[in-house]
């Protein structure tokens, strides 16, 4: 005996899942609504409060070598219908990265210092320590050099300048939390969508084809009904 | 399906967008311009001077020549000047999203999104 559920349950089930998907993405739809509101809110009364010499907060300020602070990562992940799906997320420097490790390098540098003073000089073990940390330090300095030829990701803020008002922060934070948490589920959920769209166009053929097998199996059987009938 | 290596270098968010869309998402700091000689944006500030065919350029380009972007975002009213290459996108990346923008609130009945959805329901 078959243990594959029938079609009709089979398209049932996804159409159950894929209409639990389409509440959440109609929520953060409405969600990312009332967020991008405050934030055009935000900056309107941004450029309201501007300083003096600053005709608007947009285009004129932006750094022509701007690097990216947060980045997309996207990674495979399990599907409810049973095809893996793409999972995005969007997030800062991550802890590990070069941007972390250049400032933890900028920040050793100065306990170094620190603890080759407070040794200070009581023989030659301790001059070649000295020399080789000099070096080292030297090194250092090389690949800092090479680091600096990269711009390094700066807080957007502060292209508008050092007094910036409030109403600019606000619009910083209504942004980062719309990029970070609803943006990239946003974009999870329509790909997730279109995995499961998939699924139910497949499965609709599939049962639309076994509908046609049981019809010409029946008229197949009604034949043989017909010739046994005449025959008796 | 795609691939992992199709996703996996595909780190920045596109936006093509109104000056104060723009304003606000790259104040999230997901603005990026790539090194020199290219220079490329990885966004579009769309005025009432600007024409379909570089919105359409634009997208064009960041769906389909730059395999750095994994999302774009595009103001609704926007993705109603190239509303057909918008809805006749179907690659699984980058993932293209319409947001609203500050004069044109988000209309769900032109989402692309839920045109599918009625399009799997027969309407």
């Amino acid at each position: 005996m078959s243990t594959q559920p029938h079609p009709t349950e089979t398209i049932d089930t996804l159409l159950e899942h894929y209409l639990a998907l389409l509440d959440e993405y109609t929520a953060l739809r409405a969600a990312l609504n009332t967020l991008q509101a405050a934030m055009y809110q935000s900056l309107a009364r941004a450029n309201f409060s501007a300083e003096r010499g600053v005709r608007h907060y947009g285009r004129d300020y932006y750094d022509a070598r701007m690097q990216a602070l947060r980045r997309v990562r996207s990674g495979g992940g399990g599907g409810g219908g049973g095809a893996p799906v793409v999972v995005f997320t969007v997030g800062g420097p991550s802890p590990g990265g070069k941007e972390a490790a250049t400032a933890a390098t900028d920040e050793a540098e100065p306990m170094a210092e620190k603890e080759a003073a407070s040794v200070g000089g009581d023989g030659d073990d301790d001059e070649k320590q000295k020399e080789e940390r000099s070096e080292e330090e030297s090194g250092t300095d090389n690949d800092n050099d090479n680091a600096e030829k990269k711009p390094q990701p700066v807080d957007p803020l502060r292209w508008f300048g050092i007094l910036t008002p409030p109403a600019l922060r606000q619009v910083q934070g209504q942004a980062i939390k719309a990029v970070e948490d609803i943006i990239p589920r946003l974009a999870t959920l329509s790909a997730e969508m279109a995995g499961v769209e998939l699924e139910v166009r497949r499965a609709r053929k599939r049962r639309a084809k076994a509908e046609r097998a049981e019809e010409k199996r029946i008229v197949e059987l009604e034949d043989k009904m017909g010739e046994v009938n005449v025959s008796v | 399906m795609a691939s992992q290596a199709d996703f996996r270098d595909r780190q920045f968010l596109a936006v093509i967008g109104d000056e104060d869309s723009i304003t606000g998402l790259l104040l999230a700091g997901i603005g990026h311009v790539t090194a020199p000689p290219d220079n490329q944006k990885n966004f579009l500030v769309v005025d009432a001077k600007t024409d379909t065919a570089a919105i359409e350029a634009a997208f064009e380009k960041f769906t389909t020549e730059r395999k750095d972007i994994g999302i774009v975002l595009i103001n609704q009213h926007i993705a109603d000047r190239i509303r057909h290459r918008v809805d006749t996108y179907t690659q699984a990346f980058p993932t293209v999203l319409e947001i609203p923008s500050k004069d044109h609130p988000y209309d769900p009945e032109k989402d692309s999104v839920l045109r599918r959805v009625r399009r799997l329901f027969g309407e």
